[in-house]
């Protein structure tokens, strides 16, 4: 059995049928979780030896209605990197902080906080982080448009429009007759 | 008057916000290969003490705030170079958000230097050139910042909170 299959196997008899596991790939495990469970789960992890918080990531699935929220966790040890992604309702999208069990989360979910919105509760420090003076919807989500803020911001025109409604027909070489 | 001018273009003192990767091309174009320092430019570390503004490369708009307490710091006559094609309108940055796209909204500019990036022959090239303009008494950009006081203010104050940013006088 290879240490993939062992943390998953680990993982499905701890927390039963609340977690899907997949082996992603070599060195690569992604555990699918309800968001009540994701503290649990990292609470877990990390007495399991999976000391490293990697990283915090955010994806916008607009169409859903929802935000997957991924924690990155890597143990030395094993050479593995386990994810967690959860998803979380889109609209007042509220999520508990993860500082109590890592903390290096502090300045991710900041960065998450600014950039999608998310608010996580207890987290002691949700100010300006990146950005300065924003106002507006956080830049990360689907619905900004970035080049009509460009455009309306910083006075800049969006140029990729004229280029892709030219009237006049390409030129095909000499001799074409068009 | 003109022996002041003959001074004055002669003895630049550059300070360089290093913002954008152009801070790259600068290390060879101060050192002994382009050794700027034949044309009477040399680094300097405080905007007080530098007659020259390099900036090197994007803005977002937090780096802004620092370039226009920056600039407003400096003596005059004071000069400033805008390098790369970011300060221009953008650069690759053309759709970013947070980025600004034309530098001269914000700040005047005497120069720019086209590309991205601009090698150190490029940058001695600019030098000369605004050694030349400094002669002829055409590098009046500062006296614009003066006259135009309301309409930078209003400019910057699009994309920050010029109130909490600006020098008390």
């Amino acid at each position: 059995m290879t240490v993939e299959e062992t943390i998953k196997k680990d993982i499905e008899t701890t927390f039963g049928e609340l977690v899907r596991v997949e082996i992603e790939r070599k060195h690569r495990v992604r555990a699918y979780t309800p968001r009540n469970m994701v503290l649990p789960m990292l609470a877990y992890l990390k007495q399991r030896g999976f000391h490293q918080f990697t990283l915090l990531t955010c994806v916008d699935w607009i169409k859903d209605g929802k935000f997957e929220l991924v924690y990155n966790l890597y143990s030395l040890n094993y050479n593995v990197h386990v994810l967690i992604s959860t998803k979380i309702n889109r609209d007042k999208a509220t999520m508990p902080t993860a500082i109590n069990v890592y903390e290096m989360a502090f300045d991710y979910e900041r960065e998450i906080h600014e950039m999608f919105g998310v608010e996580f509760e207890g987290h002691p420090r949700l100010d300006e982080f990146l950005l300065e003076d924003w106002k507006g919807i956080p830049p990360m989500r689907k619905d900004f448009d970035t080049r009509k803020y460009v455009e309306e911001k910083y006075g800049m025109k969006d140029l990729t429009k004229e280029l892709f409604t030219r009237k006049e027909q390409p030129y095909r070489g000499p001799g074409s007759n068009g | 008057m003109k022996l002041f001018k003959f001074a004055q273009s002669r003895s630049l003192w550059m300070m360089h916000f290093c913002t954008g990767c152009g801070a790259v091309e600068l290390p060879p174009t101060m050192t002994s290969r382009f050794d700027m320092e034949r044309f009477g430019i040399i680094p300097m570390a405080t905007p007080r003490q530098s007659d020259l503004l390099l900036i090197t490369g994007y803005l977002t708009v937090k780096t802004l705030k620092r370039v226009v307490r920056a600039y407003e710091q400096m003596p005059t006559p004071r000069y400033v170079i805008g390098f790369g094609s970011c300060t221009i309108n953008g650069g690759m940055y053309w759709d970013s958000y947070n980025v600004i796209k034309k530098l001269e909204l914000y700040i005047p500019v005497d120069l720019y230097i086209n590309g991205c990036m601009p090698r150190p022959e490029a940058i001695i090239d600019a030098f000369l050139k605004l050694r030349e303009m400094i002669d002829k008494g055409e590098a009046n950009a500062w006296k614009k910042y003066i006259e135009n006081y309301e309409w930078y203010k209003k400019n910057q104050a699009e994309v920050f909170d010029v109130e909490k940013w600006s020098l008390k006088k």
